[in-house]
């Protein structure tokens, strides 16, 4: 069922928070695909018993009342220490307030069951985690669902939550909505709160709902951001594909698949591509080595052996080479904007590929097997370099493993995103896959 | 009335460990290992110096060493400095002071102008001055190593001809050098891919063992020069005498490494790096290794000279790194870096850690370094993008 409507009928007296949030925190516990890290059942009912409550006083809770969700390790909960997915902060101290974001959506009614599982510290594409373990893609069990925010993407395609909040520096968020085959949201850089969160690289570092539809997608992006949707919605959109770099490395069914959205749009080259990647892949190695390094000094083995190789390489590189790198953003970053100044909506795919297998976590780019922890994320890197929004849309592939198409705007070009996700909901090109119980 | 500002006095920083250095020697006149102690002193002697030297070498990079060797010039200059200039000025003022009253200073004197250079403090001297800091590091590192081998036989082809009396070391102590020193070096550096991460990570608990193991054997040295009657055959006179022997010995061979880079045409980086690695003599090398080639009742005496020299070197050689470094900020001289490298392969990951004050565990290198090729990879791809310039 979907978040709004599961608001709507416990606002209107159809179900109760409680009962809702009681089958909600069953499921947590039943769930086999290591999503969920901790179950927050006390919580949990205390917040939906003031939801029943102050319907039962013919209050409105908001509009996500009652709706069970869960967040990616990383967002502060009162109480309890934010890990970071990190063994090592297990037994860190408890946060003192909710983060902001958790805070907005408890003011609109939503109850927090659970934390997700994600790539330590964020650092990967793929949620291998050697604390918590490998999540499982509800899709296909012996598959990655996907990183850094894997927990919280399965956690909703397994259905044990209508949605749930990850966060995306160079792509944690459409990644594994891709692989899951789920609406995932990298807002425009900045514009959703952060406080609370904990980071990974802060140039990039950005959060965002998991959904499955574009209508709860907007629904939580509007909690988050404090913002209304445009009314009506618009309905013209000049749509362009992005050519070059994101052509190579693409799976030959989504290239058509974003032909066909596209119709008559343009192809779009954008130079420089691969020098965006690059230095995309360094500063978040430089940001997040540097914002590991006292700890990686105290204690390098404390680390999950599938990121402390990659943190310490990070806390080696030179500073002058990320002040580089940062340069060749802000020229980049012009050029870009300039040529896809006709656009309002472009398009691009999510991951070059369906989820890999768990026991070759490997993909191809460029005609060699690569790590899918640090590769998957070779379309959304770019995209996350420019801070512009990016929606990752599941496209219609009965039968066959998800595969997603990122829909990218202008800086603030969110509602022209959800209003374009709609419109291609409505034309059966894309949606999620229902009754994924694996 | 005008007020003048005056500028505070400030008395020059003395070596904390100097301070140490002289309340052991006031120690051990006062309270000397004697009887049954003496043996157990001397066998932690031994391993103290076996334990420092084996610790030098897990921590020396072997990069650091190939890195620099290039500068084969500059290189082939501060050894002769080291290994030539100071063994002749030795000479020459240990030969002028036939008559000396002291024999044992004499050897002492001589011992210290056989000693390799400094490292640690050469190459801070060449960084604050803005002088080549990779030369600096390769100069001192093949001085140190060096002087291993090149010291004892040195000292075995001179004290005869210097009047050391019994200093001159045996074929035994040349073998005591190689047990007691050269073989921990090797096995220390050998065994470095798995310990020299620990020996970084550890350096606040390992500084204090390298010191403590120096303080055991000036200890040990001092308690048998005062069960032997040094304070009785030292005064005033001699100090003074030796404090002056060694002011001289500093000032020549500064002025002919300053003299020997002009006529050389040296470039001013390459000129500090003679200045300051050619004229250091090692006291963290000198200690154990004139506890390992003279008798235990003359090291008291013998390293007393390469005390003194140790620190008014340092305190020489402070004053005038720090007038280059004004010299240098009134230039405006900033020439810029190019931007520094990505390190390459373990020794390059390991010694780029350490200047972090990191280590980096053994199981962690070969992902790291596997992670710094994709780093390398990607920055390849940016210099591309970018321009291509480096």
């Amino acid at each position: 069922m979907s978040a709004a409507a599961l608001a709507q009928d416990i606002r209107a007296g159809r179900a109760s928070a409680v009962a809702v949030t009681e089958a909600c925190l069953a499921r947590l516990e039943a769930d086999r695909h290591v999503a969920i890290t901790r179950i927050l059942g006390q919580r949990a009912r205390a917040e939906a018993a003031t939801v029943d409550a102050e319907i039962a006083a013919g209050g409105d809770p908001g509009p996500l009342a009652g709706v069970p969700y869960v967040v990616k390790d990383l967002f502060d909960v009162a109480g309890l220490p934010t890990t970071a997915g990190a063994g090592l902060l297990a037994t860190a101290g408890p946060a003192a307030a909710d983060a902001q974001a958790v805070a907005r959506l408890r003011k609109a009614g939503a109850v927090l069951v659970g934390t997700a599982n994600m790539d330590e510290f964020a650092y990967g594409f793929a949620t291998v985690n050697a604390t918590h373990g490998t999540t499982r893609n509800p899709h296909d069990p012996a598959r990655l669902a996907g990183g850094s925010s894997g927990g919280s993407a399965a956690a909703v395609a397994a259905g044990l939550v209508p949605f749930s909040l990850g966060s995306d520096t160079n792509g944690s968020i459409r990644v594994p909505a891709s692989l899951c085959g789920l609406f995932g949201l990298k807002p425009t850089h900045g514009s959703l709160p952060m406080a609370g969160t904990f980071p990974l690289a802060e140039s990039f570092d950005d959060i965002g709902p998991f959904a499955t539809s574009a209508a709860d997608t907007a629904l939580v992006w509007q909690v988050l951001a404090g913002a209304e949707l445009p009314s009506p919605a618009p309905t013209a959109f000049r749509v362009g594909r992005l050519g070059g770099r994101f052509r190579q490395n693409a799976d030959a069914e989504q290239l058509a698949a974003i032909d066909a959205i596209a119709g008559e749009g343009p192809l779009v080259d954008l130079p420089g591509i691969a020098g965006a990647r690059a230095a995309a892949f360094l500063i978040t190695a430089f940001e997040g080595g540097a914002l590991h390094r006292d700890r990686l000094r105290e204690n390098a083995l404390g680390f999950d052996p599938a990121t402390r190789d990659r943190l310490i390489a990070g806390s080696l590189l030179p500073e002058a080479l990320h002040a580089r790198a940062l340069r060749f953003r802000q020229r980049f970053r012009d050029e870009v904007l300039a040529a896809i100044a006709g656009f309002d909506v472009l398009l691009a795919p999510a991951t070059p590929c369906v989820a890999p297998t768990i026991a070759d976590p490997r993909i191809r780019i460029d005609g060699e097997m690569r790590p899918a922890r640090a590769d998957l994320g070779i379309h959304t890197q770019p995209v996350s370099f420019l801070g512009l929004p990016s929606l990752a849309v599941p496209l219609k592939r009965p039968r066959r493993l998800p595969l997603g198409v990122q829909l990218i705007g202008w800086p603030g070009g969110e509602p022209m995103l959800f209003a374009f996700a709609a419109e291609l909901e409505k034309r059966g090109l894309i949606g999620c896959e229902t009754g994924v119980m694996a | 009335m005008t007020l003048h500002m005056r500028r505070p006095f400030k008395l020059p920083p003395i070596d904390p460990f100097l301070l140490a250095l002289i309340a052991t020697v006031a120690f051990a006149s006062v309270v000397p290992a004697r009887g049954g102690a003496v043996h157990w002193f001397e066998l932690a002697t031994d391993f103290a110096i076996a334990l420092l030297f084996f610790l030098h070498g897990a921590k020396l990079s072997r990069e650091a060493i190939l890195d620099g060797i290039g500068n084969w010039r500059l290189h082939v200059m501060v050894l002769a400095s080291t290994y030539v200039l100071f063994p002749l000025i030795g000479l020459v003022l240990t030969g002028l002071e036939a008559g000396w009253a002291n024999p044992q200073f004499a050897s002492g004197l001589l011992f210290l102008a056989l000693l390799p250079s400094t490292v640690q403090s050469s190459i801070a001297f060449t960084a604050m001055a803005g002088g080549n800091v990779a030369a600096a590091v390769c100069s001192a590192s093949l001085s140190n190593l060096l002087g291993i081998v090149a010291t004892p036989l040195l000292l075995a082809l001179f004290s005869h001809v210097g009047g050391g009396g019994g200093a001159a070391p045996s074929l035994a102590a040349v073998q005591t050098i190689v047990v007691q020193l050269l073989l921990p070096f090797v096995a220390g550096h050998l065994l470095r891919p798995w310990i020299g991460g620990f020996v970084t990570r550890h350096k606040a608990i390992l500084q204090p063992v390298d010191r403590s193991s120096i303080l055991l054997v000036v200890y040990t040295a001092f308690s048998a020069a005062v069960v032997g009657g040094i304070w009785q055959r030292i005064d005033l006179a001699d100090m003074a005498v030796l404090l002056a022997n060694c002011a001289v010995i500093l000032a020549l061979v500064m002025g002919a490494n300053v003299a020997m880079a002009r006529l050389a045409g040296l470039p001013r980086e390459d000129a500090i790096v003679l200045l300051f690695c050619g004229s250091k003599k090692s006291l963290v090398s000198g200690v154990p290794m004139a506890g390992a080639l003279f008798p235990a009742a003359q090291v008291g005496q013998v390293v007393l000279p390469l005390m003194v020299f140790h620190q008014l070197q340092l305190f020489v050689c402070a004053v005038i790194a720090g007038r280059y470094a004004q010299a240098l900020a009134q230039e405006g001289d900033e020439t810029p870096q190019p931007p520094p490298g990505i390190p390459q392969g373990a020794d390059a990951a390991i010694a780029a850690a350490a200047g972090h004050g990191m280590a980096i565990p053994p199981e962690c290198l070969p992902g790291v370094v596997e992670n710094l090729a994709l780093l390398e990879r990607q920055a390849a791809v940016l210099r591309e993008a970018d321009g291509g310039e480096a």
